[in-house]
């Protein structure tokens, strides 16, 4: 138990002052000279019972009113997890929010979400119990402490805005720790708000490991787990996967590609049919559509637009339920760009082979075209306009006029693919400059009697992904006769051989365009890649679709939680109802970039479709992931009207007038004794 | 003469005032002179007894000519004989007769009241002419002044009683049976004490006396006090007798107190009523005279052909 003015317990020793006047009652005793001995010890042997467990009685309740009384003026705290708050007070409260869609789970009663519970609970317990401390907040978004100076104001800080943004939550508990150690923060508590969902905890994350080392190493920190598992019992969801323009006839319509998500406490229970608002540059119509249970996606609903506009905005919405995150799902629609495709290479052979895989029609409705660059021509290249650049020359210097175009190439989100430079181009050693973006090409390999089989490949997603309907690519059949292994400092790797040589990889950038690498050439003598044409087809064109959607002026995209360096003026078209305006670019919606010297861009801002799993980590998951008994973990709930600490002074009180209530009850002098009465005890009785 | 000659226990006001009660005996007393008591032999009193029919060998001064007169028969007129009382005072002696009620302004002692009601009922006693004797003691009896009439002896009882000092332990029952034992005849017995012991014994003496067919008085002296135990905080309580003292919260042992008196009160009722003795429960608070004229009221007979 805590208490708010602990020094007044020091007081409790009086308490045992009704046992002390007794014991000096008892000492201050006056002196009779008796005669009637023998009914006092008659009197004596029968009070051994009732009589002295009544007195023992009345003394105890003097000394618990006393105490009762004593706990009250101390302001005792008490709630579901008073326990918690035990031992030494921190020097610092740090709250680490998770800011997540998910978050914005709601009880529908009283409105309240599972963010704003967490946020007023630890403001209700930070005022009762953390005076004196610093209340400093770090969000699953900016990942920046900010320091709160007043408990009231924490839900209405920038930084605990809600967002339709995904979280990750090593990283925000990794952002903690390491504030703490640039702070040198004494007594930490740090008090971690979130739901829980598995997709925001990313169990496979790299991080989880050294968090564990430091919680554990640092006796000075609590780590308090607050947490809202709790998931919505009846839930529809409604996503957009993709949007196209598609022309019929003389008319236009468009095509979505839906996501609809059903969570219903009865699992056996029917398909719901639900009505959806749906509305068009803010025209309003209704359709019916049906929900099954769990996921499932609905391709190709149509929308007509008719002769109108050739670009605009739309949103899909669901009547409110209890997670109004996924109620609303916003989508734009441009006229389709052509797919053009850059090739800066000095090889003929390479670069048909690509050419032809480029302009090869994968959607009718749309043009594709491609040229080629000599290696010397880089200034020619349309940035703007390419989708996909293949580079199949020498990397540029770093800081070379080259590089800072790639540079921003790839700002626009457009798709970049290195191939190895021919072998007779290689740069001599020693005085080499360095390299852009770190990135090397080793020597070339030429591949034995046996040449190199295909180990593994990522089918989950990337390039190499297995098809929509599930099947995978024919990788396998992958003959690897010549190929130039690479180097770069952050890789993600989507095809390897042995000895974990990766052939194809994403170099991870900051920029939301791709960068691949392919060790490979699309030639006879180096590998099967042209003639057995399908995989290769299909990771050449997966990655100009990439470059495309950035490409295009109508995109749709996840709220990002860390925001790109966005000069561009923004104007909103539609946006998601925001509590307060700070934050808002974090919430789903559709705007208009404009940017300079280009065409003004239309892009669909949508919660990240992984917050609508309603996956939960597990008890034993926590554990492993937290370390076992390096965490207290408190669960809430959105309609828990509980606060982590309430005064309950007024028990205490009413503890204590039922004590004086019992007492003076006890204390009653018995009632006359009518058959006392009748054996003559009254005066002047005679026979 | 005694050497004690104090008698303030003696009020002569208040025994001015009950020399117009007479003390009564309830039965038949066998004197050794005329007195005014009731005797159970037939005499030549005033007071008329009954006929019987003649037997020879009968006086026959004593026929009732009148009687054979009117009827033909022989009849003896028989008429009461009234003789003197001998008055026997056993008075209680024990450490616990040493007790003074408290809180008072006045404190009366046990002891001094049975001084002023055994002084007063032996000087009624003398002035009536009959005989007065004093039997006292805790372990039995100690004193002894056998009753005898006279203003002499009535002296040297009323030394006697002036003298009376308490200490040791009690047993009256001791000293009542020795009482009936040394008691000849026929006489009244007035007994003074706390009874402050187990009352089952003493159910024993009592009978003793009766069956001696003395005429029982027995004078209960208690406290108030020691009957309603108000006492408001822990006390302790020194035994008279010598016993070891006791302390004691009142608050807890108040109850079983007052509830141990009135089964003992009630045992002490149940012995005086089943053998008819003339008891009377004394409150130390209470005017001696008072207690002494319900005693004096209270022996005079409803049909007073007597004294009326």
């Amino acid at each position: 138990m805590s208490f708010l003015q602990p020094l007044l317990l020091a007081a409790l020793p009086l308490a045992l002052l009704p046992v002390l006047i007794h014991l000096i009652h008892r000492q201050r005793h006056r002196t009779v000279r008796w005669a009637a001995m023998m009914f006092l010890l008659d009197a004596k042997k029968m009070a051994r019972g009732m009589a002295r467990l009544r007195q023992i009685l009345i003394l105890t309740m003097r000394v618990i009113a006393l105490a009762a009384l004593i706990f009250a003026i101390s302001r005792p705290l008490a709630g579901g997890w008073v326990g918690l708050l035990g031992g030494a007070r921190a020097d610092t409260v740090l709250i680490l929010l998770d800011r997540s869609a998910s978050m914005e789970q709601t009880d529908l009663v009283t409105g309240r979400s599972k963010r704003s519970t967490a946020l007023d609970r630890l403001a209700d317990l930070f005022d009762k119990t953390g005076s004196g401390a610093n209340l400093v907040v770090i969000d699953s978004v900016t990942l920046q402490a900010s320091e709160i100076p007043d408990p009231e104001s924490l839900a209405e800080h920038p930084a605990t805005a809600p967002t339709d943004t995904e979280s990750d939550i090593p990283r925000l508990i990794q952002a903690g720790l390491d504030w703490l150690d640039q702070s040198e923060a004494g007594r930490t508590d740090i008090w971690l708000a979130s739901d829980l969902r598995a997709n925001d905890w990313r169990s496979d994350s790299a991080r989880w490991g050294a968090i564990r080392e430091q919680l554990a190493a640092a006796e000075s920190r609590r780590l308090f787990l607050l947490s809202f598992p709790e998931l919505p019992e009846e839930n529809l969801g409604i996503a957009i996967e993709d949007v196209t323009r598609q022309q019929v006839g003389t008319d236009f319509q468009l095509s979505l590609d839906l996501v609809l998500s059903r969570d219903a406490s009865d699992e056996s229970s029917a398909p719901a049919k639900q009505a959806v608002e749906v509305t068009l540059n803010g025209t309003r119509t209704t359709v019916e559509l049906t929900f099954a249970n769990g996921r499932s996606t609905l391709p190709g609903f149509v929308i007509d637009l008719g002769k109108g506009e050739p670009k605009g905005w739309g949103r899909l919405d669901l009547p409110a339920d209890s997670f109004p995150g996924d109620n609303s799902a916003w989508f734009v629609y441009d006229e389709e760009t052509p797919r053009f495709t850059a090739i800066v290479s000095d090889d003929a052979q390479v670069a048909a082979a690509i050419s032809a895989a480029a302009n090869a029609a994968v959607d009718r409705t749309l043009s594709y075209s491609s040229e080629v660059y000599a290696s010397g021509e880089t200034q020619r290249i349309p940035w703007n306009r390419a989708s996909l650049l293949v580079w199949n020359s020498e990397l540029p210097a770093k800081d070379s006029n080259t590089a800072r175009l790639l540079d921003q190439y790839l700002a626009r989100g457009r798709s970049l693919l290195l191939l190895p430079p021919a072998a007779d181009s290689e740069p001599s050693a020693g005085n080499q400059p360095e390299s852009w973006r770190g990135i090397e090409w080793g020597e070339r390999i030429q591949s034995g009697e046996t040449p190199p089989s295909v180990e593994w490949w990522r089918t989950g997603s990337g390039l190499l992904a297995n098809t929509r309907n599930g099947d995978p690519l024919p990788v396998n059949d992958l003959k690897i006769l010549k190929r130039r292994p690479f180097s770069a400092p952050d890789t993600q790797s989507f095809l390897e051989i042995a000895d974990d040589e990766s052939l194809l990889s994403e170099v991870i950038t900051p920029e939301p365009g791709h960068l691949y690498m392919l060790s490979l050439l699309p030639r006879q003598d180096h590998s099967s890649l042209a003639s057995d044409g399908i995989a290769y087809f299909v990771m050449l064109h997966r990655a100009l679709e990439q470059g495309a959607n950035y490409a295009t002026r109508a995109s749709l995209r996840p709220v990002l939680a860390e925001s790109e360096p966005n000069s561009s003026p923004v104007d909103w078209l539609d946006q998601r109802r925001a509590e307060s305006s700070a934050g808002s670019e974090l919430r789903g919606g559709a705007l208009r970039l404009n940017q300079e010297g280009s065409d003004s861009v239309l892009i669909a801002q949508n919660r990240p479709i992984t917050e609508d799993q309603p996956e939960v980590v597990s008890s034993a998951a926590l554990d492993n992931l937290l370390g076992e008994g390096g965490y207290q973990r408190i669960d809430d709930a959105v309609e828990n009207d509980r606060s982590l600490a309430a005064e309950i002074w007024r028990a205490f009180l009413i503890a204590m007038a039922l004590a004086l209530l019992i007492e003076a009850i006890l204390s009653l002098p018995p009632p006359p004794d009518p058959a006392l009465q009748e054996k003559g005890l009254s005066p002047s009785s005679s026979q | 003469m005694s050497e004690t000659t104090q008698r303030d226990f003696l009020d002569p006001a208040v025994l001015g005032r009950l020399l117009s009660l007479p003390l009564n005996a309830r039965s038949p007393m066998l004197g050794n002179v005329a007195g005014r008591h009731r005797s159970p032999v037939k005499g030549s009193s005033l007071e008329f007894a009954q006929y019987r029919k003649y037997v020879p060998g009968d006086d026959t001064r004593r026929l009732d000519w009148r009687t054979w007169g009117r009827t033909d028969r022989y009849y003896i007129k028989e008429f009461e004989a009234d003789t003197n009382l001998r008055l026997c005072l056993i008075a209680d002696t024990s450490g616990s007769m040493d007790y003074e009620t408290g809180g008072t302004e006045s404190p009366m002692s046990r002891l001094q009241m049975v001084r002023q009601l055994s002084g007063s009922l032996a000087y009624l006693a003398a002035h009536q002419g009959d005989a007065v004797g004093i039997y006292s003691g805790a372990r039995g009896v100690e004193e002894e002044i056998p009753p005898r009439r006279g203003p002499s002896h009535l002296g040297v009882v009323l030394d006697q009683i002036g003298s009376l000092a308490a200490g040791g332990e009690t047993n009256l029952v001791a000293a009542m049976h020795e009482a009936a034992e040394k008691i000849p005849s026929r006489a009244l017995i007035a007994i003074f004490s706390d009874l402050l012991f187990d009352p089952e014994p003493m159910r024993e003496a009592l009978q003793h006396l009766r069956f001696r067919k003395h005429d029982v008085a027995l004078f209960h002296l208690l406290d108030r006090q020691e009957v309603d135990f108000e006492f408001d905080r822990p006390t302790r309580f020194v035994d008279l007798e010598g016993g070891p003292a006791l302390l004691a919260d009142p608050s807890l042992i108040e109850k079983p107190y007052r509830e141990a008196v009135g089964n003992y009160l009630a045992q002490i009722d149940e012995i005086v009523s089943q053998l008819a003795i003339d008891y009377h429960r004394v409150w130390l608070d209470e005017p001696h005279d008072q207690i002494l004229a319900r005693f004096l009221i209270g022996r005079t007979p409803r049909t007073a052909k007597r004294n009326g």
